[in-house]
């Protein structure tokens, strides 16, 4: 259920810590095969801006829309299977590798059939073998399990994924297998990031736009323009 | 339908002397507790106080409720226990959010009044169906087990909530609806609520005799016929606490789910002892 994607436009965004509003005014314009790496002070609501992309948080104020869509408009599901958050630490079902990239197949906004060639084809492209898919998913190593979940998004097809921080707990080698798998897929079906990082290096090694926080930050209500 | 009028009453009569040398029972009980010092004694004695004090109590009530002729105050009496039953099915689970005594409240009343009445008004027949004689007692029974599935299942629901919550979010942020990402957690919640329950049921007659139908035996009831009522009972049990345990469930997710499919889990929040 792949659709036509031309744009994620954020508008006017705010980010909330409960009561208080930690960044506003933020925009961003995510195009086919873009990749915007956030940046920022720590703690300043990297996690929590795409959190509300997504929709996983409640978005007070702002508007984010699909194409000309909003998510009200087509669905939060079928909005979520388009623009996939990724959680900084991945997060496994406890079942095996296989179970845990088939799941989503079952999500009626998703929808197709989980191609267990192309799953397999991907975990040897990303340096695992064949045999890993019958394994307890929660036994392998963090930097396995990141891979596996950066797999496990990419097979439903998404517009745009929303990374946070994704190579942050990882070493060298795996650090480079991950970035590589996404550059992979933006040049192949131009795919759109944003990927919140705070690893400078990373974002002008990757990114085609960076999108630096600092001026977004609010303080005591205001902001710091 | 099971007739009333069978069950004869010729149980012997107990008195202070026999009621005393059952307290000895505890008592003994009580200094195993002190010689052993697992520190139980106190509790054992509080728990002991509390049940004669309680049942004392309750005889008084009931031998006046049964009295009760108007339906209204019958059922301002079955409104009371279900109201202390629901305040007790919530305090048991260790999470809580706003609102989750009305849905504890709005289920007992619903299972409990759907199960309770159909086995006095069809299923024995009493004559009104709100005959304190029956209506009391089997809602008693009905609520006694279905707070305590409730609290079973209210407490699975939101420990795991609390605990896979990642999960629950990454299913939804991979194109899960609300209801695909939790239904596993409701589908465990309702199962834990209903263990006791379907545990009772297997071994019922065969490790133990129901407290129901043991007094109806000592009362001299013929054992067949008292098989009949523990059945009925036991069937109505069994079904109030599904619903009671579904109800709260799908209740509880409706109110932690957001229309816009996230998982609220800022409601929940630890209880204060």
């Amino acid at each position: 259920m792949t659709m036509q994607f031309d744009q994620l436009s954020i508008t006017d965004l705010a980010v909330h810590a409960g009561e208080r509003v930690i960044l506003d005014q933020i925009d961003i314009e995510l195009k086919p095969g873009k990749i915007v790496a956030v940046t920022g002070p720590s703690g300043c609501g990297k996690t929590s801006l795409l959190r509300v992309i997504a929709g996983l948080d409640p978005r007070v104020s702002g508007e984010v829309r699909f194409n000309s869509h909003t998510p009200d408009d087509i669905g939060w599901p079928k909005f979520r299977r388009q623009v996939v958050f990724l959680h900084q630490r991945p997060v496994m079902l406890e079942a095996t590798v296989e179970e845990n990239l088939e799941r989503p197949h079952h999500h009626h906004a998703v929808g197709g059939r989980f191609d267990q060639t192309q799953a397999t084809a991907r975990l040897t492209q990303a340096g695992m073998k064949e045999g890993i898919l019958s394994q307890a998913a929660r036994t392998l190593s963090i930097g396995e399990q990141q891979r596996i979940s950066l797999i496990r998004a990419l097979l439903i097809e998404p517009a745009v994924l929303l990374l946070d921080e994704p190579t942050s707990a990882l070493d060298e080698d795996a650090k480079a297998a991950i970035e590589e798998m996404i550059l992979q897929e933006v040049a192949k079906r131009l795919l759109a990031v944003l990927v919140v990082t705070h690893d400078r290096q990373q974002a002008l090694r990757f990114c085609t736009e960076p999108l630096d926080l600092a001026t977004h930050v609010v303080r005591e209500g205001r902001s710091f323009d | 339908m099971i007739n009333p009028a069978t069950t004869e009453t010729s149980a012997i009569p107990l008195g202070a002397v026999d009621l005393t040398l059952a307290a000895g029972l505890v008592i003994a009980a009580g200094l195993i507790s002190v010689v052993l010092r697992l520190k139980m004694e106190k509790r054992l004695l509080i728990a002991s106080i509390r049940t004669v004090v309680q049942l004392l109590l309750v005889g008084y009530v009931l031998r006046w409720v049964f009295d009760l002729r108007e339906i209204i105050l019958i059922l301002a009496f079955v409104a009371l226990m279900i109201i202390a039953a629901s305040r007790e099915a919530v305090r048991r689970s260790r999470r809580t959010y706003r609102g989750m005594m009305l849905y504890a409240l709005v289920t007992l009343t619903t299972s409990g009044l759907i199960t309770t009445v159909t086995v006095t008004g069809i299923i024995i027949g009493a004559e009104p169906w709100y005959q304190p004689q029956y209506l009391i007692p089997l809602m008693g029974m009905v609520l006694g087990n279905s707070l305590n599935g409730i609290s079973l299942a209210l407490d699975s629901l939101l420990d795991q909530l609390c605990l896979k919550q990642d999960e629950v979010d990454m299913l939804l942020a991979l194109g899960a609806s609300r209801w695909e990402a939790a239904r596993d957690i409701l589908a465990e919640s309702i199962r834990r609520g209903m263990i006791p329950i379907i545990n009772t049921m297997m071994v019922v007659g065969i490790v133990s005799l129901p407290g129901m139908m043991t007094g109806q035996i000592l009362q001299g009831a013929d054992p067949a016929e008292a098989v009949k009522y523990q059945i009925v009972v036991m069937f109505m049990i069994a079904a109030a606490t599904t619903l009671g345990c579904m109800g709260v469930v799908l209740w509880s997710y409706w109110h932690l789910f957001t229309p816009q499919h996230q998982l609220n889990v800022r409601a929940i929040h630890r209880r204060h002892e």
